[in-house]
């Protein structure tokens, strides 16, 4: 498989593979060796990628509701990373309000020790509900070589507060992904089993790895409820200071995003003895297994067929009118990572094979999973850049495109049927009812009439005359 | 009389104002076929880009140098090196504008001579590329853009002039600006008869169709040749002092281009000032279309002051914006209470004192104010309406006042991309959602013209600022 656009970009072609006719890999250079993932983006290639500091503040600390978002920096980077990302919360001070120690040439210069001290302490007087302050670390206070870590101690004493400093300065590691897994070092040394809550925490589980995107979490805390078992805290969708402080008590770790947050769940396994189990809370079979998954553990197994099958009676007539009408259709899927594989299933449940598969950011435990499920002859980017994704609409023409707002618009342009994956359109996806809105919206997606009038009705672009009002149609 | 404050606070809460590299992203869109590189992290092209996508909702694509622990230590000089040999073979661009980030200007990256070193290295590359100065410690977005401009300003007009050689055009530099604002301005120069050379012009680049099949590089732009010829224009008109009035003035200085740097035409008295520009540069006379279109802006006026005169509005976002907005505020009978922006600059402030003694208005000037400061303000002293972009949707929510989105991002509505608020029409459509924001706010209906107000008991309520005793608005 060979891109067209990768004709001056060789070293692409390591990052590319079809799935073979014997289950095996066929990578882009010949060679069957798996395809290589999570290393450094060849410069200027148009990456989708983002930095640590996004995977970090954007991804797991920023998702903490009742949490000062304190970014050590410039401007930009704060600006940036404040209030698109929906992970909603029962309140909303971590959407709707962002810190930033606003560096200066200045303080570039001289160091931004001082400042981030007082900007700590402005903070938390500015707020002093807040539990904690979160400081994220970026590009160029790490370079001038500012100690936030010891600032943060400093600060934590005059303030009272865990003052949390998160070492995600942007250009660390190749992609976001290396910004999750600060995050949760962090988080895991300097908050979990700061408390040691009284109480029976016998059947408490944690939610690792879901940010409560579009409120995802209602669609399954009440199916974990409802067997038997209690959410002691959610990393990090909807969750407080305090529920990270006490989430070493809890009997079993159901790990959901596998990339961002499986270095909790073993971190805590090596420290506490904590077990995790790996579960999908997307699509029937996965959500289903993952209520048996977690029941096993605490011999619920009864109740958790019990809820299984009262949830699925619920949904199947809806499901089934939504599989007849996206039966045979093809997918792309585009996300960071996990969802890619943790979707695959449910597309099929849905009647729809995925046929192109991508990530930002996944590694070879993520690409491992998605050549175990794709079918033959599907395809594997890693890192896809902006012409690979176009090559891949226009040529191999997927009937739906799942992915972000970026990328939306490029489908869009192209004509493809898009749905927001990593944001929802009308979310949220995932749990039972959630797989409902997901078909809906691939239905609305697939079937809206306006692509009916784009084939129909679509015209090539006027010819462009040079004019001296810019480009004008010829008249 | 008007006063300003500077804001003394050392941390930022919710900021009006992003950084520099996406300015001139932004700029070098309106470049037919250009492409950016940014010298940095991969967050200091996504996020940008990503931000772009949200206010224009079309693809966004620029280019990283994707730096690592790796090149911090060595230097970034050969991840640019490949970025630029990259872009050129597989894109084959126009022009190619590199901007540092906070990053590789930290680690002292020289790219200039790293550009140099390209071409030497690749003879068959003819096209500009051009260098750009954007860490986001310096400045704020804006900051961005008008560097870019000083670039091309600098660098891409033609030097070679014979005496009195002239393209016949005027150059036209509308700043931060929408594409819908871009195409109104297109629009009045066209009636006037005259030719504008538009430094830049992402008015269809960023706000582009749907076309089968999709053309190579989006539509629309700016040539570079027009650009080259740039250097013989009739006359620069920049319409944002601090986004293109120092590139006028190189214009003026390099090439004798004379360089006329305006307020941004929002208003009656604010666009009388652009079309008398163009009348002083050309001698063409007012049209008719545009006479018609004045008159049309001064009836607005008059059929909406009763309900707008006297009320108190609090305005945020970039200077030059903020400097245009005021003067329709103040047409329209409205006390611009607060005019806050996250800039630090003194003459700007002290401009807008005297602009406000001018139009006989009360205003407190905010430097270097974050929406936070704003807030508390609000909360001590209500206003009846925000001015500005999406971001002010938090204190609008949380104190039931109007937002009447302008400026940049406004990610949380659809067109606002394609609407213009500056010349008579651009205006005209302010005064009328103004109002229309007012009645939604305060009527529960509208009977016979008149508003019948909501929630209110008897004649007691009086919803405009009145005098006391000191001669203070209580």
């Amino acid at each position: 498989m060979k891109f067209k656009c990768n004709q001056t970009l060789p070293e692409r072609a390591i990052h590319i593979a079809l799935k073979g006719p014997d289950g095996g890999c066929q990578r882009g250079d010949g060679s069957g060796c798996f395809i290589a993932s999570n290393v450094a983006t060849t410069p200027g290639d148009m990456t989708e990628r983002g930095c640590t500091y996004a995977g970090c503040r954007g991804v797991v600390g920023g998702p903490v509701k009742d949490a000062i978002q304190l970014t050590h920096g410039p401007i930009g980077c704060a600006f940036f990373s404040w209030g698109y990302r929906p992970h909603l919360a029962d309140s909303d001070f971590h959407i709707k309000y962002t810190f930033v120690s606003d560096m200066n040439e200045t303080n570039i210069v001289f160091g931004g020790e001082k400042k981030l001290l007082q900007c700590i302490i402005e903070a938390s007087r500015e707020f002093p509900d807040a539990k904690a302050v979160f400081v994220y670390n970026t590009c160029s206070t790490a370079l001038i070589g500012d100690d936030g870590r010891d600032v943060a101690k400093q600060a934590e004493e005059l303030i009272g507060k865990p003052v949390v400093f998160f070492e995600c300065e942007g250009f660390r590691g190749v992609s976001q992904s290396m910004g999750h897994h600060v995050g949760n070092e962090t988080i895991f040394r300097q908050l979990v089993g700061s408390v040691e809550p009284e109480g029976d925490f016998s059947r408490a589980i944690n939610i690792i790895g879901d940010y409560n995107i579009k409120n995802d979490l209602r669609t399954f805390e009440y199916l974990f409820e409802a067997i038997g078992v209690r959410i002691l805290t959610r990393f990090t969708g909807n969750v407080s200071v305090d529920d990270l402080k006490i989430m070493h008590k809890a009997a079993l770790n159901v790990v959901h995003c596998q990339r961002s947050a499986t270095y909790i769940a073993e971190m805590m396994r090596d420290k506490y003895g904590t077990p995790y189990i790996d579960v999908t809370l997307w699509g029937i079979k996965n959500m289903s297994q993952a209520l048996r998954d977690t029941a096993a553990f605490f011999g619920l197994e009864a109740e958790a067929e019990e809820v299984i099958e009262r949830e699925l009676a619920r949904i199947q007539p809806k499901l089934d009118h939504y599989r007849q009408r996206l039966q045979g259709k093809t997918v792309f899927i585009y996300q960071g990572g996990p969802r890619v594989w943790h979707w695959i299933e449910l597309l099929r449940e849905l009647g729809m094979e995925t046929m192109t598969a991508a990530t930002t950011f996944g590694h070879d435990d993520d690409y491992q999973k998605i050549f175990r499920q794709l079918k033959e002859g599907a395809l594997v980017v890693d890192n896809p850049n902006v012409p690979e994704i176009e090559e891949i609409l226009r040529d191999r023409r997927p009937d739906l495109f799942i992915s972000g707002n970026k990328e939306k618009y490029v489908a869009y342009k192209m004509g493809v049927p898009f749905v927001n994956g990593h944001t929802y359109d009308t979310g949220p996806y995932a749990g039972f009812v959630g797989m409902v809105n997901f078909a809906r919206d691939i239905d609305k997606a697939l079937h809206a009439p306006i692509w009916k009038t784009l084939r129909s009705r679509a015209r090539p672009a006027p010819v462009a005359h040079h004019t001296t009002h810019g480009f004008e149609e010829v008249e | 009389m008007s006063s300003i404050t500077i804001q003394d606070r050392a941390v930022a809460i919710n900021p009006t104002r992003s950084c520099a590299p996406i300015g001139a992203m932004l700029a070098n869109y309106g470049i037919h076929g250009a492409i950016t590189i940014n010298h940095g992290s991969q967050g200091c092209a996504t996020y940008p880009r990503h931000q772009m996508a949200r206010h224009f909702r079309e693809p966004v694509e620029v280019a990283t140098t994707s730096l690592t622990e790796k090149t911090t230590v060595y230097g970034g000089k050969s991840n640019l090196l490949a970025a630029l040999k990259n872009i050129w073979e597989r894109f084959h661009p126009t022009l190619i504008m590199v901007c540092s980030t906070c990053l590789s200007e930290t680690i002292g990256d020289d790219i200039p001579g790293v550009i140099d070193e390209f071409l030497e290295r690749h003879p068959e590359v003819t096209i500009p590329i051009l260098s750009v100065k954007t860490p986001s410690y310096i400045g704020n977005h804006t900051t961005g853009f008008d560097n870019f401009l000083k670039e091309i300003a600098g660098n891409l007009p033609d030097r070679r002039k014979k005496k009195g050689e002239t393209n016949g055009k005027i150059n036209i530099i509308p700043g931060w600006v929408n594409p819908g604002d871009i195409r109104e301005l297109k629009h009045m120069l066209r009636e006037m008869g005259l030719n504008g050379l538009w430094i830049t012009d992402y008015s269809e680049t960023l706000d582009g169709g749907y076309y089968e099949p999709r053309p190579h590089f989006a539509r629309g732009g700016t040539t570079v040749e027009e650009l080259r010829s740039s250097s013989k224009s009739l006359a620069t008109i920049a319409l944002q002092r601090y986004v293109g009035g120092e590139a006028a003035r190189i214009y003026e200085r390099r090439y004798g281009v004379p360089a006329h740097v305006l307020t941004m035409p929002i208003g009656l008295a604010n666009t009388d000032a652009f079309v008398d520009t163009l009348v002083e540069i050309t001698d063409h006379v007012i049209p008719e279309a545009l006479q018609v279109e004045r008159a049309r802006l001064l009836d607005a006026l008059v059929d909406t002051h009763m309900f707008t005169t006297g009320l108190r509005v609090a305005l945020y976002g970039d200077p030059d914006l903020l400097e245009g907005l005021v003067g329709l505020v103040a047409e329209m009978g409205m006390t611009p209470a607060y005019v806050l922006t996250a800039a630090d600059t003194m003459p700007w402030a002290e401009h807008m004192v005297e602009l406000t003694e001018e139009l006989g208005v009360e205003s407190e000037i905010i430097l270097k104010g974050d929406l936070h400061e704003l807030h508390k303000r609000i909360k001590a002293r209500p206003v009846d309406l925000l001015i500005g972009h999406s971001k002010g949707k938090f204190i609008a929510d949380a104190e039931g006042i109007p937002l009447l989105r302008v400026g940049f991002p406004v990610e949380d509505r659809f067109g606002y991309h394609r609407r213009s608020i500056v010349g008579y029409n651009g205006s005209t459509a302010l005064v009328d959602e103004i109002t229309n924001l007012v009645f939604e706010r305060r009527a529960s209906s509208i009977v016979s013209n008149t508003l019948v107000e909501r929630g209110v008991e008897g004649p007691s309520y009086v919803p405009i600022s009145l005098p006391n005793g000191n001669g203070k608005l209580v």
